[in-house]
């Protein structure tokens, strides 16, 4: 004999308010794979929202350690962290595992050059929390190669941008890119082509602007894996944070981008 | 190779700043006159330009012009984001627009 309804038992439901919202398919969400690139300040962020909004197969890539100057904005570091050079994504791991016990999370302790496209290509959705141009335009070409829906965060200061490429056909992130774009990039790298670091500026970080670019991030995720393409950004959001201001912005897909030149799989 | 910093000349008429990308004189020269808004303050400058200068053009002059940080900008008008390499003319800008250049923001 089936249980009788109480008003208790919807206190049970660790998602009762998100199955409220009628455009959630939380059966989606929960057998999704999201694949996050970064875990600094937007991949703290981005891979809290994802967890508590159901998401329960995670992986999550970074190759770095936890300084001390990344405690004023990343939820899941601790001062321990510091002192025994845990790698980010470890901490976020152990963060999101503890928030959340029934999702599985892989820490990927690798840059994202380095980690094979068996891994990546399983991904619904890719989240690039990033602080490198020459890294994004990195993941945004493989994902759009292999069909796989990119959603790009970045933020200085209170400024902040999301940006969706959505393949086959959008406009995808180096789309909108220029030459300003090419000369920071290039800053980075020395012209022997290896990747030694000649100019890595601190740029300026705080939490509230993180807060809302990886919240408009996820959100863009859980419309892609609840089947809403109508419900999408059509290409990018701006988030002015001094003036509390924020726009949607087209970018015209460019018949030059090297990145449309590659045939891609396709939305999935 | 001359950058946009070689380039430019910085005018000064009445309490309007015009700054002009230098041109090569030709027999249909036909400069236009747009304004270009710095998101981040609120301030704008006229540019005088050819409809051959292309919108990277635009967006280092007026960044060198505001003396701003080393960093990626994007420019748009209305609700789009013009393409770095577009001419202004295939680019749709048109005599007395207004644009407003945006930084395009990095970190993580």
């Amino acid at each position: 004999m089936a249980e009788p309804l109480t008003i208790a038992s919807t206190e049970q439901d660790r998602f009762d308010r998100s199955r409220r919202i009628s455009w959630l398919d939380l059966d989606s969400i929960s057998k999704s794979r999201i694949f996050i690139v970064g875990a600094g300040a937007l991949g703290n962020e981005v891979a809290k929202d994802a967890v508590l909004s159901g998401f329960k197969d995670i992986s999550i890539v970074d190759m770095d350690t936890v300084a001390r100057s990344n405690l004023n904005r990343c939820l899941f570091f601790r001062e321990e962290d510091v002192t025994a050079k845990r790698n980010k994504a470890d901490a976020v791991a152990r963060g999101l595992r503890d928030l959340y016990p029934d999702a599985t999370v892989r820490p990927v302790v690798k840059r994202i050059e380095d980690v094979d496209d068996c891994d990546l290509r399983t991904a619904r959705v890719a989240l690039g929390c990033l602080d490198s141009i020459a890294a994004r335009m990195h993941v945004n070409a493989r994902t759009y190669s292999l069909g796989i829906p990119y959603i790009d965060g970045g933020m200085e200061g209170f400024s902040g941008k999301v940006a969706l490429s959505l393949p086959p056909d959008r406009a995808c992130l180096q789309c909108g890119m220029n030459r300003t774009h090419a000369q920071v990039a290039n800053l980075r790298f020395s012209c022997t082509g290896s990747d030694v670091v000649f100019h890595e500026p601190r740029l300026a970080a705080e939490i509230t602007t993180t807060s809302i670019v990886s919240a408009v991030m996820v959100r863009e995720a859980l419309k892609v894996v609840s089947g809403h393409p109508e419900m999408l950004l059509t290409n990018a959001f701006f988030y002015d944070g001094a003036r509390n201001s924020c726009e949607e912005l087209e970018i015209p897909l460019d018949p030059d981008c090297p990145v449309h030149r590659t045939p891609s799989s396709g939305y999935r | 190779m001359p950058g946009p910093q070689d380039s430019l000349e910085r005018l000064q008429v009445g309490e309007n700043p015009i700054i002009s990308l230098e041109v090569q004189m030709t027999g249909d020269y036909l400069p236009i006159r747009i304004k270009v808004k710095n998101a981040e303050t609120g301030a704008s400058v006229e540019m005088e330009l050819e409809t051959d200068n292309t919108i990277d053009e635009v967006i280092e002059s007026a960044a060198t012009f505001w003396s701003k940080d080393m960093g990626a900008y994007v420019l748009r008008k209305g609700k789009k984001v013009l393409r770095g390499g577009s001419a202004l003319d295939a680019a749709g800008v048109r005599a007395d627009d207004v644009l407003e250049l945006i930084p395009d923001p990095e970190g993580g």
